[in-house]
């Protein structure tokens, strides 16, 4: 197992990555909030779009590579808009058309609209999710976190810290995993499989105390929780970009949701 | 011991040391790394079962807000924990990103809510599993409006009903053994959690 930490994708400079991360995590809001809002998958979709062609031409993210990385959704995708068509609340509803009646099942247009709705919210939330995080490392989500909405700056880097740890985590899982399967003990089952991930958890979670001990020290040996106050070392401002990207993200969520279709 | 001085070192205690945050961090951080590695085994045997049945282990996603609470039992440790793991969630590259943010900070509020009314003093299993419920409660409250408003009420009454079960029994209870085991592997001893 790799774990990619900062930056997620080797980006090249591009609109958004000058964009600060909190101007792109309230747009990405904004769009969330519009995608739930609504039952129409017309406003899903339209915002889907946009998204796209914001990751193509704003983002920096290389191109061959977003499909890879939506992926992982697309199960979730599909189970969730059948699961959503097949049990949708207006399937019982006599007084609308059947579109497929098959002995016990029931699909109304309706129930395949709202089903198609729900999906392209998942699709919508993964494309945001892109353009919000893809763009920038943690460091600079941190920077900006601390900077411009006043987050708790001890918590801010001390998450970092800890997460700088993340691919010797991994590598910790795959030692656990070795030694076990090294003495032979396995699984089978979905209890023994239970009963293994909970004696797994438990080395990781010793793992994770003795790491944090450590790390705690050595950041308290160099002043980290002084008290005195911190000044940065990347100042960021808010400039033009953020305001557009902002107005933007707002204007076309209100379009998308009151365009007629 | 009198009463003056049990609040005295409630307020003490309610102070976050590096290493509390930096360990609430990295419990999230570990629970993310299990989470990856083991989301392809746990799909395997759960596909079959169809969508609505993955959320009896659903808990497991709630581990966070109970297991870090009790372990540094500070204020705001479970809200913490799951704002954490979201954006862990979001290095490991789950597309899920923004909305783990919105439904941590709700699963991790319901837990916060359970140890805040036991006033941060209690952190026994019966709170724990409350604890979990809470969390169950706040993943309920995200899920139905979003991802099955267009189900029906039956449905999604039982994913309700199976994501707060879930919480208190996997995250509440499960969580709750789980620090009792560590506190007996001695790796707690820089925590209250240690008694």
């Amino acid at each position: 197992m790799s774990l990619q930490t900062s930056p997620l994708e080797a980006v090249r400079p591009a609109f958004l990555t000058r964009v600060t991360p909190v101007a792109r995590l309230v747009a990405g809001m904004a769009w969330l909030v519009t995608a739930i809002l609504t039952l129409d998958p017309i406003v899903p979709l339209r915002l889907a779009i946009v998204a796209v062609i914001a990751l193509a031409l704003w983002s920096g993210l290389p191109l061959r590579r977003i499909p890879r990385r939506l992926a992982p959704l697309g199960f979730a995708i599909v189970s969730l808009t059948v699961f959503s068509i097949l049990l949708g609340a207006s399937n019982s509803d006599r007084s609308l058309v059947a579109l497929i009646e098959v002995g016990p099942i029931r699909i109304t247009g309706a129930a395949v609209s709202a089903g198609l709705s729900i999906g392209l919210r998942v699709v919508v939330i993964g494309l945001t999710t892109l353009l919000v995080f893809g763009p920038s490392d943690p460091t600079r989500m941190a920077d900006s976190l601390v900077q411009q909405w006043h987050a708790p700056d001890r918590f801010a880097y001390g998450t970092l810290g800890a997460l700088r740890l993340a691919p010797q985590m991994a590598d910790d899982w795959a030692a656990i995993s070795a030694a076990r399967r090294l003495r032979g003990i396995g699984s089978d089952g979905p209890a023994s499989r239970a009963r293994d991930l909970a004696d797994r958890l438990l080395v990781m979670l010793v793992a994770a105390i003795r790491g944090a001990e450590r790390l705690a020290l050595a950041m308290d040996a160099r002043g980290f929780d002084s008290g005195l106050r911190r000044s940065h070392f990347r100042e960021l401002r808010v400039g033009w970009r953020d305001w557009l990207t902002i107005g933007f993200a707002l204007a076309l969520a209100i379009a998308a949701l009151a365009l007629p279709r | 011991m009198s009463n003056a001085l049990a609040l005295r070192s409630a307020s003490e205690s309610a102070r976050w040391r590096t290493v509390d945050i930096v360990v609430v961090a990295l419990i999230a951080l570990a629970f993310g790394v299990v989470f990856y590695a083991w989301s392809t085994y746990v799909w395997v045997w759960l596909q079959p079962l169809g969508t609505p049945w993955e959320y009896i282990i659903s808990g497991v996603w709630l581990m966070p807000a109970v297991v870090a609470p009790l372990v540094v039992r500070k204020p705001g440790a479970a809200l913490f924990a799951e704002l954490v793991a979201a954006i862990v969630a979001v290095l490991l590259g789950s597309q899920w990103g923004l909305d783990t943010l919105l439904s941590g900070f709700v699963q991790g509020a319901g837990a916060e809510l359970v140890f805040g009314f036991a006033m941060y003093r209690r952190f026994g299993v019966v709170v724990a599993c409350i604890a979990g419920l809470g969390a169950g409660v706040g993943e309920a409250i995200h899920d139905i409006p979003i991802y099955f408003a267009t189900s029906s009420g039956t449905v999604q009454a039982g994913i309700a009903a199976l994501e707060i079960l879930s919480g208190g029994l996997v995250a509440g209870i499960g969580g709750w053994l789980l620090v009792r085991a560590l506190r007996r592997t001695g790796a707690l001893q820089a925590f209250p959690a240690d008694q």
